[in-house]
């Protein structure tokens, strides 16, 4: 079977890690664009096709859930999943309500993590899907109204 | 005024509780007076001298003694001397002779409640007796009250305590957390290495992967206690719905469904009512957990768990009895503390109490333990809600 990478971010300010679990996911298909803060993120989401960011909540400077809102305001359809060293689950659950796929506690199980980079994938291709069909139909009627 | 007659009628009722001992050397006198106390409601009891007083005394406690000065034999001043020695509870009232006020205010500094002299008024009698019950009370009570306040005061420390090492532990958990993230990939990615077909055949495979077992391993274990740490303090994210208490237990079971299936545990369910109440599902599910975990561990193979549930229209009582093998009184004190363990190191947190009284005490709830040795352990929540009936 051939497993259709995802085009990951990584965003964390613990380079070690970030460094690691690229490794790791490449080792299993994925693609993999590290970023060591918010700015950096946003930086090259701007040049970069991906379709999740794995994003650390506490980070110096740009935290994660600034960084979360800005990503949504700016790439919509891009789907993230928080990453946090805290019990402060709290702040996940405010990023899922800014719109954040889903959370994870680190240090984060591999199986859990794949299955959730897999769901978070699958929504942004349904969504871009429905999108592509909704556009279609919108031509179609602009042809027809010829 | 009101409050005097308050006082009165208090009084009157504590007459018949105060224990009274009449030491005079005079038999007629002692029986009169005891006689005329009785239909007072006072029942005394009698002594001739001063060895039978104390006599007395070392078997049977009396919160008041009448003692007579002039005595042959251990005078009253002597007697009064060696009760204060022993039962420093007693209060005494001497009796002194016409022209010997000088005894009594001697008596009074050596401790004695008052002195009337004879011959005596019942009437006074009566009113210093009740006068000295009424100080002993007294006394009683500003023991118990400072004994309260003492206890509060350890409560308080003991809570403030657990405040802040809370705290601590949830940052040394957060700070943990990232560098044994990094360990887990790191693990992680040199698994994956090792399933490279260029490595299939290299020597001492089964060592690296034995290793890296370890690691895993410890990981995971690390792991646990970091996120059980953080649960402590997990104070902001709390919701409030209703709750089905009986689903509830349903889902905690089947959480730990596979530990219960494995060691062929039995598990009886007494429930006096299906009911429903307000409180956060989440924290009560996770004290269920950690209470049924425990429960498992204890009774091993073939045991036998009870949940039950009690209700009264403003308090519910949720108990998770085990057949296990008890706990030791030694530690029944220190199992809410936490790091405090006896499982194998690996296995327990030693954290799953302090978790469990933690989230009770935010819910507004009471935990309470009862085990003998030998026979099993029981934990009963007391939760105060409003209870609704299905």
């Amino acid at each position: 079977m051939i497993k259709i990478p995802t085009k990951i971010m990584l965003v964390d300010d613990e380079k070690d890690f970030v460094e690691m679990l690229s490794l790791r996911l490449k080792e299993v298909g994925e693609k993999v664009t590290p970023a060591h803060s918010g700015q950096e993120c946003l930086e090259k989401l701007e040049n970069n096709n991906i379709d999740v960011v794995i994003l650390d909540i506490k980070m110096p400077g740009m935290d994660g859930i600034e960084t979360l809102k800005e990503i949504k305001k700016r790439f919509p359809l891009v789907e993230v999943i928080m990453l946090t060293g805290h019990g402060a689950t709290e702040t996940a659950v405010e990023g899922m309500k800014t719109g954040a796929f889903d959370y994870l506690l680190k240090p984060a199980d591999f199986t859990d993590l794949s299955a959730k980079l897999e769901a978070a994938r699958k929504r942004k291709e349904d969504q871009e899907e429905r999108i592509r069909t909704a556009e279609s139909k919108l031509l179609l009627r602009k042809v027809g109204g010829f | 005024m009101v409050e005097n007659i308050g006082a009165y009628i208090k009084n009157m009722v504590n007459a018949n509780n105060i224990s009274v001992l009449l030491v005079d050397d005079e038999k007629d006198f002692r029986q009169t007076i005891a006689k005329r106390l009785k239909k007072r409601g006072i029942s005394a009891e009698q002594a001739g001298t001063g060895e039978e007083c104390l006599a007395i005394l070392a078997e049977k406690s009396a919160d008041v003694v009448v003692l007579d000065v002039k005595m042959p034999g251990m005078g009253g001043i002597e007697t009064l001397h060696k009760i204060k020695e022993k039962y420093l509870k007693t209060e005494i009232i001497l009796l002194t002779g016409h022209a010997a006020t000088s005894d009594g205010v001697e008596g009074i500094k050596l401790g004695a409640f008052d002195y009337l002299t004879k011959p005596i008024e019942l009437e006074h009698l009566v009113g210093k007796i009740k006068q000295a019950f009424n100080k002993i009370q007294h006394e009683e009570e500003k023991v118990k009250d400072s004994e309260f306040r003492a206890n509060m005061e350890q409560q308080m420390i003991a809570t403030e305590r657990l405040a802040s090492l809370g705290t601590l532990s949830a940052g040394v958990a957060h700070e943990i957390n990232n560098p044994l993230a990094i360990i887990n990939e790191s693990a992680g990615w040199m698994r994956l290495v090792l399933k490279r077909e260029e490595m299939s055949d290299i020597p001492s495979r089964q060592d690296l992967e034995m290793a890296l077992g370890k690691i895993e391993k410890g990981v995971d274990r690390a792991r646990r206690i970091t996120h059980q740490m953080l649960e402590t303090v997990r104070t902001n994210d709390s919701v409030s719905a209703e709750v089905n208490i009986s689903e509830l237990v349903d889902e905690a079971l089947e959480l730990v469904g596979k530990q219960i299936k494995d060691n062929d545990i039995e598990i009886i369910r007494k429930f006096d009512t299906s009911l429903n109440i307000w409180s956060d599902p989440y924290q009560l599910r996770q004290v269920l957990i950690n209470l049924l975990t425990n429960a498992i561990h204890a009774v091993g193979t073939g045991g036998k768990i009870t949940i039950i549930l009690e209700t009264t229209d403003t308090e519910l009582t949720l108990t998770i009895r085990d057949s296990g093998q008890g706990i030791p009184k030694e530690n029944l004190e220190k199992i809410f503390e936490p790091f405090f363990s006896t499982k194998n190191p690996g296995e327990g947190t030693g954290l799953g109490l302090f978790v469990t009284r933690n989230i009770i005490d935010k819910l507004g709830g009471k935990i309470y333990v009862k085990s003998q040795v030998g026979h099993g352990t029981e934990f009963s929540i007391k939760l105060k809600e409003k209870i609704y009936h299905d």
